[in-house]
């Protein structure tokens, strides 16, 4: 029995130290209503400050504290006016990717400064242990529990008790309004970036020092576990965002205890999921809060789509078509079908995030369903490749509607938390269920594609062969979008309130286009399975997931030509900069908060 | 990218993407060019790091072979491409290398997924694809193209099973390790030695890779009360559940496999891995001459710094290419066939360095049994702790 007590002082140590990003997140959050994803990298900055005050300029403990305080302050300013404040009129998934391309050069600048090697951090607090139960905590522990709750008692006191504070809420409430009644929201935004960099940049000093060690990877893992913490509490609730990761920490790590170690994540997510589906505003919720924005052009930005003449497609369809029986490289060829098997996953995004208004952040998962179903029916049950990766297109249909259908009832940006969630889980679940996807070890000797009995193996019949699939997923997604059906999903997406008062079932319907969208996705899975012939469960992971919501962005929600361009862009600009070596990932990333700033529509626009 | 001017790389890539491999062969056949190999690897993403070491292993194995006068008078270098270790980099990489036709060899990729995935296409291709980190147990039955010197875990484990039960008389063990491919085979051959010699398993917990919180696994471990604690990671997560399994007051002997040995396991465990015993392939204080080359030559060229495993792995690999680039010259078919012959290569790994036609991988690495000693790896003195 004793045993739980220590289980429980984990989950809540553990919980602390989610608490200090998502405090930071659920500020930005209130004001912005903005889920920022730099958080992670500002934390990331702040370890990396604090090393440099530690251990080459010896600075004491309150010294590097405010060093760190103040400069990631600072990033958090110079974010925010130069990354997010130009963005404050275009559509609001806009800021969104913003955030990722700045975490992407943050991270990249700070790999690039301290190379990727991890660094010991050490703690600056003399090493006494107290003993708790058969353990023992620190006075690091009470130090990162009193950050937290104390930064947390304070911006609450702030938000309710001084005038910034109330302007702050008042923004939060409603911007234009806020901004009649003399509310200088600009200074507003900028004290909330202020004071959320500053925590977080803290928070990264502090959990280095907690583990002895600070590395470049460690950013993602904390944007990850503070987006859930904080929407467990109630998105943009500072109380509720503490809590939230208290209780995080605390399921766990009784999940650890009662199943192992390797199913701790799952846990996790299996918790927001079940948060979103039953208080889809989180358990902090006040009943008094605005309610969601409607969704009327939410996602879309004002723009005239670009009309290709179907002779310039057909052209450009002939041209790559007839293109390996021109002397090009293997490479090229290569690159092409990475960027066809890109195409179709784009395809089912745009589908469900463009044109029904669904963003999901966890379409990797329905690439790895396909893989998954395909590799396992050839090689265990000698099904037909072809006929495999039907299956496997038809699985993720299934399976992957299924999972993302509890989350149809949840609005705007948590749509995209529930299937980040659902996208984890899967992965999850797959490292896990070892008698069916063999878990860690992978599933290696995918037989190669094959079609009546030839195998596919040359570049350019592979090439072929999933080039043809894309243009016949295209065709149909095309012709779905100018049908009825599809008139349907892009009502549901433009007003969903007024969809259902004509009498369309928005369940219905946001299956209907899962189920279209999870066969594309499927089918790439299955022939990227077959390609590769190995996979495991990291082989269709979040940033795939990212990947693909970007492409669907920079082509225009909903564009079915704008998906198939941006993933040839996508997949053509990193290998174009490959020359580039280290600072590839920093090109991308100021080329996509580029392409945010001054063309959010996308390159097509959006259908 | 240190190796080849820009000049040549965009020439060269220019030439393939133009004209084809037939075109560009002829071209460069009887040039003076270096011999050119291929890495794929990562340079950014969550591995980055692993990618930077091999390239200080690489160009210090370089400078000694140029030092040396090369391969027959010509030089040797790499064309080092970023794969993220990321599977759809990794496979476009391996087609951009199976058609330039300068490539003669391919090192890498660093993870199972990314090297694997490539492997048809370096097979179809006809091109080694040389696998120096690649235990996974399948990776060179992928043909006979695939080639490596990483040490299996069938070999590895035991050896570390020996060291735990039969040297240190360690009876109960918990065994914490990484669930990857690496970690899950691994777990499983150190599982069957460990028993065969006589020791009981009570708890197995498998973690992934982006975790830093043991505290509540160390819980479970505890309950187990095993009289010892096995780990299968990496330095930096070994380093976390060593000091995590301190605070959480586990004071039981901790052995882990030598991916630990890293002067950065010291740097990041502190004093909580004080008395952690760990198999190594290399130690720097090991008398050979190979040995000693390698640690001088890489104080030398790295302004003081350690070099660890890693590096150590890449600085071989390279030898091994050259030795059997001068077997094979640059026929790739040609280099398929040296790896048959070589006999003997000196390495910091394996001593004098001799493949396994049937494995194709390298048997009887050095195993030096060690433990951290007042903050130093130092050799086992044969004292319990």
């Amino acid at each position: 029995m004793s045993s739980w007590l220590d289980y429980t002082i984990n989950g809540l140590i553990v919980g602390n130290v989610y608490a200090l990003v998502a405090v930071g997140l659920a500020l930005i959050f209130g004001v912005s209503r903005l889920i920022n994803f730099a958080q992670g990298s500002i934390y990331l900055v702040g370890a990396y400050i604090g090393w440099v005050a530690v251990v080459q300029l010896h600075t004491p403990l309150p010294l590097t504290i405010i060093v760190v305080a103040v400069a990631a302050a600072l990033v958090g300013l110079i974010i925010e006016r130069f990354g997010l404040r130009p963005l404050q009129n275009s559509a609001r998934i806009a800021p969104l990717l913003a955030t990722i391309g700045i975490s992407f050069v943050l991270d990249q600048i700070v790999m690039l400064t301290f190379s990727p090697n991890p660094r010991a951090l050490p703690s600056q607090l003399p090493d006494v242990r107290f003993q708790v139960g058969n353990g023992t905590i620190g006075p690091l522990d009470l130090l990162i529990a009193g950050v937290g709750i104390t930064s947390a008692l304070l911006l609450f006191v702030f938000l309710r008790y001084s005038k910034l504070g109330w302007a702050v809420r008042a923004t939060a409430q409603d911007r234009d309004a806020a901004m009649q009644m003399g509310v200088d929201v600009n200074r507003v935004n900028q004290a909330v970036f202020g004071i959320a960099a500053a925590l977080g940049g803290v928070s990264g000093m502090l959990v280095g020092m907690y583990y002895n060690q600070i590395d470049t990877a460690m950013s993602l893992q904390a944007t990850l576990k503070g987006v859930v913490a904080e929407v467990v509490g109630g998105a943009g609730n500072v109380p509720g965002a503490v809590v939230g990761s208290l209780l995080l920490g605390l399921v766990e790590s009784y999940g650890v205890a009662v199943f192992g170690t390797s199913y701790r994540n799952l846990f996790a997510f299996l918790l927001l999921v079940l948060v979103l589906v039953l208080r889809p505003n989180g358990l902090f919720a006040s009943a008094r809060q605005a309610p969601p924005e409607p969704l009327t052009g939410t996602f879309i930005a004002p723009s005239r789509p670009v009309r290709i003449p179907r002779w310039a497609l057909a052209v450009a369809v002939g041209g790559f078509a007839i293109l390996p029986l021109f002397p090009v490289s293997f490479y090229v060829l290569q690159t092409l079908i990475n960027a066809w098997l890109l195409g179709m996953l784009a395809l089912s995004l745009t589908l469900v995030a463009g044109t029904i208004g669904q963003v999901s952040l966890g379409h990797a998962a329905l690439l790895a369903i396909g893989a998954y179903t395909s590799a396992l029916l050839s090689l265990s049950l000698s099904v037909p490749v072809g006929l495999a990766v039907i299956a496997g297109g038809l699985m993720s249909a299934a399976l992957g509607t299924t999972l993302i259908s509890p989350s149809f009832r949840l609005r705007g940006h948590y749509v995209s938390i529930a299937t980040l969630a659902i996208g984890e889980i899967v992965s999850l679940v797959i490292l896990n269920w070892e008698g069916v996807t063999r878990g860690p070890i992978g599933i290696s000797g995918i037989p190669p594609l094959s079609l009546f009995g030839y195998d596919l193996i040359s570049a350019s019949s592979v090439y072929w062969f999933s080039l043809a699939v894309m243009i016949v997923l295209a065709l149909l997604q095309g012709r779905l979008l100018t049908s009825h059906l599809g008139r349907s999903f892009r009502a549901i997406r433009d007003d969903d309130i007024a969809a259902r008062a004509y009498g369309l079932s928005l369940n219905r319907y946001k299956s209907l286009a899962f189920i279209f969208g999870g066969f594309a996705a499927g089918v790439s899975g299955a022939i990227a399975a077959h390609l590769y012939s190995y996979i495991n469960h990291e082989t269709f992971n979040t940033q795939q997931s990212i990947l693909a919501l970007t492409v669907v962005i920079l082509g225009g929600l909903g564009n079915v030509v704008g998906a198939v361009v941006g993933s040839v862009a996508l997949v053509g600009l990193p290998e174009v900069f490959r020359i580039a070596a280290e600072y590839r990932i920093l090109i991308y990333g100021i080329v996509l908060l580029l392409l945010v700033r001054f063309r959010p529509q996308g390159l097509l626009g959006t259908i | 990218m240190s190796n080849i001017d820009r000049r040549t790389l965009v020439k060269g890539s220019l030439a393939t993407m133009m004209a084809g491999a037939a075109f560009s062969r002829t071209a460069f056949a009887q040039s003076s060019e270096p011999i050119l190999l291929g890495v794929s690897g990562p340079l950014t993403g969550p591995n980055a790091q692993y990618g930077t070491q091999w390239k200080q292993g690489f160009d210090l194995a370089l400078d000694e072979i140029h030092a040396a006068g090369g391969i027959n008078g010509r030089k040797l270098a790499y064309n080092f491409e970023d794969s993220q270790s990321d599977p759809r980099q990794s496979v476009a990489i391996a087609q951009k290398f199976v058609s330039d036709s300068r490539i003669v060899m391919e090192l890498g990729d660093f993870s199972s997924p990314a090297s694997m995935a490539a492997s048809p296409i370096y097979q179809r291709g006809g091109l080694v694809q040389f696998g120096f980190t690649n235990s996974h147990p399948d990776f060179t039955k992928g043909g006979d193209f695939m080639w490596s010197t990483s040490v299996s875990q069938a070999d590895e484990q035991p050896l570390l099973a020996q060291y735990a039960v039969k040297r240190l008389g360690l009876k109960k063990l918990a065994v914490l390790h990484l669930n990857t491919d690496w970690g899950r085979t691994s777990r499983d051959y150190f599982v069957k030695a460990a028993k065969e010699y006589g020791a009981e398993v009570a708890i197995t917990e498998g973690y992934i890779a982006e975790e830093r919180d043991f505290r509540s696994t160390l819980v479970r471990v505890r309950d187990a009360s095993p009289d010892g604690l096995i780990l299968i990671s990496y330095y930096s997560d070994g380093a976390l559940i060593a000091r995590q399994a301190r605070q959480v007051g586990l004071k039981q002997t901790i052995c882990a496999a030598s991916s630990v040995y890293s002067p950065k396991f010291l740097e990041l465990g502190g004093e909580a891995v004080e008395d952690v015993h760990l198999g190594t392939r290399y130690f720097p204080e090991d008398p050979r001459p190979e040995v000693k080359k390698f640690i001088a030559g890489f104080k030398a060229k790295y302004s003081g710094q350690e070099p660890d495993a890693f590096n150590a792995y890449a600085y071989d690999a390279m030898n091994m290419a050259a030795a059997v680039v001068r077997i094979g010259g640059t026929d790739r078919r040609a280099i398929r066939d040296a790896f048959t012959k070589v006999r003997d290569v000196s390495s910091v790994i394996f001593g004098a360095a001799t493949f396994d036609v049937e494995t194709r991988r390298v048997k009887g690495a050095m195993n030096a049994e060690l433990v951290v000693r007042k903050g130093q790896f130092a050799l086992w003195d044969g004292k319990p702790t």
